[in-house]
């Protein structure tokens, strides 16, 4: 057949696997494979095909075949990439398109192809000597400069180590010179060469390009290369000059950049100030130069822009910092005049707070000022000066004005002000935010706060009650939501935390760095045990940006090198790094495989995917991405804040509770698993996830498991350190029988190999190998069985009194409130299925013969029949609770603990709808934790 | 604090998505972040307080063909509690500047919804004029002001010429 013929017939193939139907495309593939069994092209596609139907093992075998005939054709190697991606494997990648590039040197796609395989997997130093090669054969200035990056990417990755660092950049810098045009032809190349120059500290070098007309005009336009600039100058102590220049563009090309009026502020107190009297008076009269300079143009921009005054305020805060102010009143003054000219702005609180940590009498007066302002709730603007003023004022509070009573007070004036200003925006669509949003936010805090003090839930009721009713005005209103979020979660009120967080609706990053308010412990709520998967699935949803960015961010990675945007891609590769490596996106799954154990078998399939997962991830180095700035804080400084206050059981989650939750499932997956190092390294598919500096990884897996910490253990509610506890003691107690019992990595691997080959009928590659390898290193592998089965051991005094101490923790916590109720059983539960993973090996009766488990089967038994009637009493409990929940009787009490916030606007009926649905909400969890909780006793039997 | 006109990093689109849960902004993908990033990286800035606060962010590009060489306006947005500070203004002089210095481009467009007033009147005091109207630009926003009619028309912006405008 001929070529065009053959074309002609692989047309639908890529069709279907454009459109998803990987189906058709094995269907089709293999039939024209019957006809041209040796075309590789053909095989690619099947391949492909099957890693998107999930086959993986019969790919690999294809995959193999393909690459052992080292293809260099550009359909081959294009469809090659995204099976090898799709499965994982860069490393394949890379020698394919080497090998390709290696039999046809001049092809320069090829060169380019192979030098991307390597900036995507990060291999900068094999990308730095192919750019060098392109670049001597090719003759393009381009390549040059992707070599002169690559080198400065390899100086800069972590794994490099610091002596070579320098020598990196001395080659970058070797290499840069080397080019034939001037690096300022263009801005990112110029932006290349001066971080270049500034690292290695070649100023001079550096002045003669950015004095150069060309540097001079990049500068001008470009605020990275600009941002450069100023750093080199300040680097060279040329802090005068610079403060000349920013001061030249603020007053006569009337900058109002910030960075300007820093660069002037910088300049009246360069970092190399002596400290004598001189250097004193030369500083008094650069102070005087500037707030000259601040002064007119406060003048001149009058509402106009804010920089000016604040710029005023920022050279009197530096100015005390160093003993250089000569007027005690000044700062005050300044913040006065702030206060009058930018007061009805809704900036001014976050604008003035960095400059008003008062005390004493200075306080007495700032706040006597507050309080003096005449404002009237009639107009826009006498509304937001009220709503500063209630801020400040607010931020000030001592520690002893906080009580219950002053807060109520408080709580009141904020709330009866909020409705007096409604009619202000009454003419608004509720598509826009309402001016007086803030007064509710700030009744919603003290009530909070109340809530924190007095331990009274009546004040969460209040809290939620007026958020709902503002949103009902403003429907945007994002951060009401944040904060209904954070209520519904302490009230026990998860349907309804969820709605709210929907409301949201969050998209792409934002998974990443909001998600963690409504999803962390969000298993306390999840009922996926009696089969509601709802927080599961939003766990999964919530991931998929993950999942997204893997793929494409190492895609513009590539892009910003074609454009040759070389100032982008430090950033673009930092990014990547910061949402694959995202503390929340751990969390998220921590919290998932949590709720998943509730709800699966739990099969030996499962321990050893999750085990594996979970290895990885402990592995890793983590970025908290969480935006905490945004959940609003009007709580005064002398006390905790919204989102502390709002935490769950008063504990924020974080890197510590990561960590110790993952030694916790990874230490018992691993006894309960066959999978050992040796194991896991020949049967793992994808290559592994980059090397973690950290100090502490180095240790052996076994001893960084049992590592606690106080730091990471004080993330842990204290109900949550009681179960790491007794997962400790168990796993201590059962790990010598599960060392004894668990097959050799040669028996383990044997039966995958089987499994393999009745699979896809072909044998697992470099199994054989690792069979002798083993079995040669660790000759009397085969002989443990004949070794003595450890002597039968007590269980420990922690595991025995678990669950009837958990019993009555269960009890007190059920007095407390509904959802420390339900956090104690979800953990009782999990207790359980630790129990479960733990023992799992010990239960069919030829192991127990065997090895003589008698004595211990019996224990078990003993501690699951303990655990299981502790569980149902905690069942029936809840059960009884739930009862009590979507009751008149207590919609009621709930609308009685309302009568503060409720007024003509916020009727009965209004609250009745509130209290309703919270009380639904918590009927709904109680009942269905407590009915999961006994389906997992009875699916573990 | 005050407005530091700032780089767009990648890293921002991380922050600037938190910042701006506002209707009349689309929150953009990731890739749509990057794809800006890795073309028109000095057309995207960010206006960023001093402790990290992000107050607002533009993107914009460069495209069109001979006389229609021109820099575009993609995205603004100013965070609710920093508006009416000219921050607005600020990034689209500095756009403008930036098309006309380093691009060289004619002109600065940029599409605006119908029914977003606030923003066809700052756009306008500008200087800007609407030249045509677009049908569905935007994906559907529910309905606006003036009813159905207005949900799917949208205007386009203006060319508003440089008379200073370098030859291509
Ligand atoms: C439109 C938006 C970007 C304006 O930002 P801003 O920083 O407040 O605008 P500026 O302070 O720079 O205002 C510039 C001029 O626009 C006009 N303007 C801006 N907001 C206005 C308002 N609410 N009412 C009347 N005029 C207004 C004024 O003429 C103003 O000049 P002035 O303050 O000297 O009178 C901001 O409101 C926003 O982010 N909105 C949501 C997103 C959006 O609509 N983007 C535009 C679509 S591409």
């Amino acid at each position: 057949m001929s070529a065009a013929a053959l074309e002609r017939q692989l047309r639908p193939i890529y069709d279907s696997l454009d459109t998803g139907s990987n189906k058709s495309a094995i269907v089709a593939c293999n039939k024209l494979l019957k006809k041209h069994p040796n075309n590789d092209l053909l095989k690619a596609l099947k391949a492909l095909a099957l890693v998107r139907s999930q086959k993986v093992e019969e790919s690999l075998v294809l995959c193999d075949e393909i690459l052992a005939a080292k293809p260099t054709d550009d359909a081959i190697l294009t469809a090659m990439m995204h099976v090898l991606r799709g499965l994982g494997r860069q490393m394949d990648m890379i020698s394919m398109f080497e090998e390709a590039f290696k039999q046809q040197p001049g092809n320069e796609d090829l060169g380019a192809q192979t030098f991307f395989a390597n900036v995507r997997a990060g291999h900068w130093k094999t990308a730095q000597q192919i750019a060098t090669r392109m670049h001597k054969q090719f003759q393009e200035d381009r390549y040059l400069y992707w070599s002169v990056i690559s080198a400065v990417l390899q100086a800069n990755d972590p794994s490099t180590p610091p002596a070579m660092r320098e020598l990196l950049y001395k080659l970058a810098h070797r290499l840069i010179t080397s080019a034939t045009t001037p690096s300022y032809t263009n801005a990112d190349r110029f932006h290349l060469h001066l971080s270049i120059l500034r690292h290695l500290g070649l100023h001079e070098e550096a002045h003669k390009l950015l004095d150069h007309e060309a540097g001079k005009s990049i500068c001008s336009t470009s605020l990275a290369c600009n941002e450069l600039r100023r750093d080199i100058w300040h680097a060279d102590g040329r802090w005068a000059e610079e403060g000349a220049l920013a001061e030249s563009k603020i007053v006569e090309k009337k900058d109002r950049n910030w960075l300007e009026f820093l660069s002037m502020l910088d300049a009246v107190y360069p970092p190399n100030m002596a400290d004598d009297d001189a250097a004193k008076t030369e500083c008094s009269a650069r102070i005087e130069h500037a707030r000259s300079v601040f002064e007119a143009v406060a003048e001149k921009d009058g509402l106009k822009d804010r920089s000016g005054p604040l710029a005023l305020l920022e050279l009197e805060r530096r100015a005390r910092k160093h003993g250089c102010s000569n007027d005690p009143e000044r700062l005050l003054n300044l913040l006065k005049s702030y206060f009058d000219k930018f007061g009805s702005k809704a900036c001014c609180f976050e604008d003035v707070k960095p400059f008003i940590d008062f005390d004493g009498e200075v306080l007495a007066n700032w706040t006597s000022y507050l309080q003096s302002k005449e404002t009237s709730l009639t107009s826009l603007t006498g509304l937001q000066q009220r709503i500063n003023i209630h801020k400040l004022l607010r931020y000030n509070l001592t520690a002893s004005e906080i009580n219950v009573e002053s807060e109520a007070s408080r709580a009141t004036l904020y709330a009866k002000e909020y409705i007096d200003a409604l009619p202000l925006g009454a003419e608004l669509p509720v598509t826009e935010l309402q001016p007086a949003d803030d007064l509710a936010i700030l009744a919603g805090s003290a009530y909070v706060s109340l809530w924190k003090i007095s331990e009274d839930v009546k004040y969460l009721h209040c809290a939620a009650t007026l958020l709902e009713f503002a949103l009902t005005r403003s429907r945007q209103c994002y951060l009401i939501r944040l904060m209904l979020v954070r209520i519904y979660r302490l009230l026990g009120a998860p349907s309804v935390a969820l709605e709210h967080y929907r409301g949201l609706n969050l998209k792409q990053v934002q998974h990443d760095t909001l998600s963690h308010i409504l999803l962390s412990r969000a298993s306390t709520f999840s009922l996926a045990s009696t089969g509601d998967l709802t927080f599961a699935t939003e766990c999964l949803e919530t991931s998929q940006i993950y999942v997204s960015n893997s793929q494409e961010t190492a895609d513009f990675v590539v892009r910003a090198f074609t454009q040759e945007k070389y100032s982008q891609i430090p950033e673009f590769i930092a990014f990547e790094d910061r949402l694959d490596n995202s503390l929340q996106r751990d969390t998220i799954k921590m919290e998932h495989v949590r709720m998943r154990f509730t709800h699966e078998a739990i099969t030996s399939d499962i321990i050893d995917l999750e085990l594996i997962e979970l290895k990885f991830i402990f592995d890793r180095n983590h970025h908290d991405n969480r935006d905490f700035a945004i959940i609003p804080n009007y709580q005064p400084r002398s006390q905790l804040t919204f989102n502390e206050q709002t935490a769950l059981f008063g504990k924020t989650d974080g890197l510590g509770w990561l960590l110790t939750f993952l030694k916790l499932y990874i230490r018992a997956l691993q006894q309960a698993s066959d999978l050992d190092d040796v194991v896991e390294e020949k049967l793992l598919i994808g290559d592994r996830p980059k090397q973690n500096l950290d100090p502490d990884t180095k240790l052996p897996l076994h001893e960084r498991l049992r590592k606690r910490q106080d730091d990471q253990l004080s993330e842990l509610s204290s109900d949550e350190l009681t179960l790491l506890k007794y997962a400790d003691d168990l796993a201590d107690w059962l790990e010598c029988y599960h060392d004894h019992i668990r097959p050799h990595p040669s028996v383990v691997l044997a039966e995958a190999a089987k499994q393999t080959e009745l699979k896809t009928g072909h044998p697992l590659k470099g199994i054989e190998l690792a069979l002798q390898e083993n079995g040669g290193a660790n000759g009397n592998g085969h002989n443990k069985k004949d070794e003595e089965p450890p002597a039968a051991k007590e269980p420990p005094e922690g595991v025995v009194q678990f669950f009837d101490s958990i019993k009555s923790r269960f009890a007190a916590a059920q007095n407390s409130s509904p959802v420390e109720a339900l956090h104690v059983a979800t953990l009782a539960q999990e207790a359980f299925i630790f129990l479960t993973v733990e023992t799992q090996r010990f239960k069919p009766a030829s192991v127990v013969k065997v090895h003589k488990l008698g004595p211990l089967v019996q224990s078990v038994k003993a501690l699951r029949a303990n655990a299981i009637a502790a569980l149902k009493e905690i069942s029936a409990a809840l059960a009884k609770q739930a009862d009590l929940e979507a009751t008149a009787d207590k919609r009621k009490d709930f609308i009685d603990s309302c009568s503060a916030v409720m007024t003509t606007e916020i009727d009965h009926d209004f609250v009745f709808g509130v209290a309703k649905r919270v009380t639904d909400s918590r009927k709904k969890v109680l009942d269905g934790v407590g009915k999961g909780i006994v389906r997992v006793c009875s699916s573990y039997l | 604090m005050c407005a530091c006109t700032c780089l767009f990093s990648a890293h921002s689109a991380l922050k600037s998505s938190c910042r701006n849960l506002d209707l009349w902004t689309e929150t953009y993908g990731i890739s749509f972040y990057l794809s800006y990033l890795s073309r028109w990286p000095d057309l995207c800035c960010v206006q960023e307080a001093p402790n990290g606060r992000m107050m607002g962010y533009i993107l914009g590009k460069a495209e069109g063909q001979g006389n229609e060489w021109h820099g575009h306006v993609t995205a603004l947005t100013v965070a609710p509690e920093y508006r009416r500070l000219s921050l607005a203004r600020k990034m689209i002089d500095l756009l403008e500047f930036v098309s006309d210095e380093m691009y060289k481009g004619f002109f600065v467009d940029l599409y605006v919804r119908c029914t977003n007033n606030l923003a066809i009147d700052m756009y306008e005091g500008m200087g800007y004029s609407v030249y045509r109207r677009v049908r569905e630009y935007y994906g559907s926003l529910g309905i606006g002001k003036g009813g159905r009619d207005e949900e799917d028309a949208f205007g386009e912006f203006k060319p508003r010429y440089h008379p200073y405008a370098h030859p291509p």
